[in-house]
């Protein structure tokens, strides 16, 4: 039966589809974080509050941020979309977003760097196997050249002036947040986002864009701090390791040593799963460690990719090191604390085995390909359902 | 259920959403425990899965997207990270050659 592996052809399910777009965000991101550490470390020494002010080397600072970087992500955008000629049409197009604009334009590049290899694509196809003999190689390098060339012009003209101002109101928005220290509530929407397998795409599609604007204006930011601290995923493990099924207690030590020191979060996110009430301590430890973040005003220079302990000390801007340890500090014991309570200190019985049945073994091929579907709908809210179902059992 | 003999993998891709984190911690293991019998073991993202695959090991709230990725594929979803049944069955089918159900 070959249906029992291939039930959603169509790629079905709201929570693919998010992934799948925040996927295509974070793709054109994640493979160019090396540039951008290496932009936040150059700024974090050389601008003039840095560890090591030096106008010479300074100079590097604006080019890279607002040209090089923007570019990387337009040329990798295109690659996704039409391999090496649609990297470089959305190259040469993103140039268009980037000169003369004020911010970093990291949103411009996402729209016109796949944007164009999209249309190269088209034509390509269009003219698949028409072409004489001879002639492939004039009619694939003046279609790239003017089909590039012209998306760097419309991106000039009409896309970089209306990205230019919805950049400016995003961050406005974010401003205002932090204005109004409702930054903390951020986290109530990021931790279950984080758990649905969308923390790449919030952190590099979303944070990162607006996080680079706000070190290029002040040196440092907090939204590189909010997804990727890693105090909430080890105040869970923790739990688990005390307090959690004894099944499971033995893999809590390994899975610590990746999430905190090797900084891949993936690894803590099933046990939020199998007991989605826990994501109440996760919302909690997070809002507290940017509360703490924010009462410090603490920032780092760039996206501590991938959230370990270590790549938060290197990319912490200069006298925010004490307001980032005490931010993770005080999200793992906040986390521990409510995770704790809500598994009972490890006393209520229901609790002793996993809610969902880890041995995959036992599901019928309907229960697989409902599954993917099943711990989207699994909010908070419906959290209560699932213990008083529990209680009842 | 469909079944795939062990002895008919020869390559495996283990995905996830970046293709760069946890994914690679996955194969690094996988590719220790599988490195006598010759089956290749590669990380990509969850969007890219390529085409020679034979069998796909992704984490089960991705899988949805594997499988409108690779519709062909057989998808060996997973709970946790760390020694979860149902990749250690797959080890188990590729070391022994037995049938193994996906």
């Amino acid at each position: 039966m070959a249906s029992s592996y291939t039930p959603e052809v169509s790629g079905g399910g709201f929570r693919a589809r998010v992934q799948k777009l925040g996927g295509h965000l974070a793709g054109m991101v994640m493979p160019n974080i090396g540039a951008i550490i290496a932009w936040g470390l150059i700024t974090a020494l050389f601008i003039p509050v840095g560890w090591l002010p030096n106008e010479n080397l300074a100079e590097l600072v604006d080019p890279m941020i607002k040209y090089l970087l923007p570019v990387l992500i337009g040329y990798t955008g295109g690659r996704m979309v039409h391999g090496q000629r649609g990297a470089v049409v959305g190259a040469t197009a993103t140039m268009g977003v980037v000169v003369g604009a004020d911010v970093p334009m990291f949103l411009g590049a996402m729209i016109i760097g796949p944007l164009t290899a999209y249309v190269l694509r088209l034509f390509d196809n269009a003219i698949d196997g028409r072409i004489k003999p001879g002639f492939e190689m004039l009619v694939d390098n003046f279609s790239a050249g003017i089909i590039g060339g012209g998306f760097a012009i419309l991106g000039k003209l009409a896309i970089g002036p209306v990205v230019n101002g919805l950049t400016k109101a995003a961050g406005s928005g974010v401003d205002w947040l932090l204005d109004h220290s409702l930054m903390p509530l951020v986290s109530v929407l990021v931790e279950p986002a984080k758990v649905l397998f969308l923390n790449n795409a919030i952190n590099h599609g979303v944070f990162s864009p607006l996080g680079v604007q706000q070190v290029a204006e002040s040196g440092k930011s907090i939204l590189f701090m909010i997804e990727s601290n890693p105090g909430p995923g080890l105040g869970l493990l923790l739990a688990y390791f005390f307090f959690g099924p004894k099944s499971l207690r033995p893999t809590t030590p390994a899975a610590m040593i990746i999430h905190f020191f090797g900084g891949i979060h993936e690894i803590y996110f099933p046990y939020v799963l199998m007991k989605p009430r826990l994501i109440l301590a996760l919302m909690a430890g997070g809002a507290s460690g940017v509360a703490t973040f924010m009462i410090f005003g603490a920032g780092t220079v760039a996206s501590p990719a991938p959230g370990s302990i270590f790549a938060f000390v290197a990319v912490t801007a200069k006298g925010s090191h004490v307001g980032m340890f005490l931010g993770v500090l005080i999200a793992a014991a906040v986390t521990f604390g409510v995770a704790a309570l809500l598994l009972g200190f490890g006393k209520l019985k229901s609790d002793q085995e996993p809610d969902d049945d880890t041995t995959s073994e036992a599901k019928t091929p309907e229960e697989i390909a409902d599954e993917p579907a099943v711990p989207a709908q699994r909010t908070a809210s419906e959290d209560e359902t699932d213990s008083t179902r529990k209680e009842n059992a | 259920m469909a079944t795939i003999n062990g002895k008919d993998i020869r390559k495996l891709v283990v995905a996830c959403d970046a293709g760069m984190g946890s994914s690679v911690m996955l194969a690094s293991t996988l590719r220790k425990q599988l490195g006598k019998t010759g089956v290749t073991v590669e990380h990509t993202p969850v969007n890219s899965i390529p085409a020679d695959a034979d069998v796909v090991v992704c984490h089960s709230g991705l899988a949805a997207r594997a499988r409108s990725v690779a519709p062909d594929k057989p998808i060996v979803p997973f709970q946790i990270f760390l020694g979860d049944p149902a990749v250690t069955k797959v080890v188990k089918a590729i070391q022994q050659g037995t049938d193994l159900n996906v």
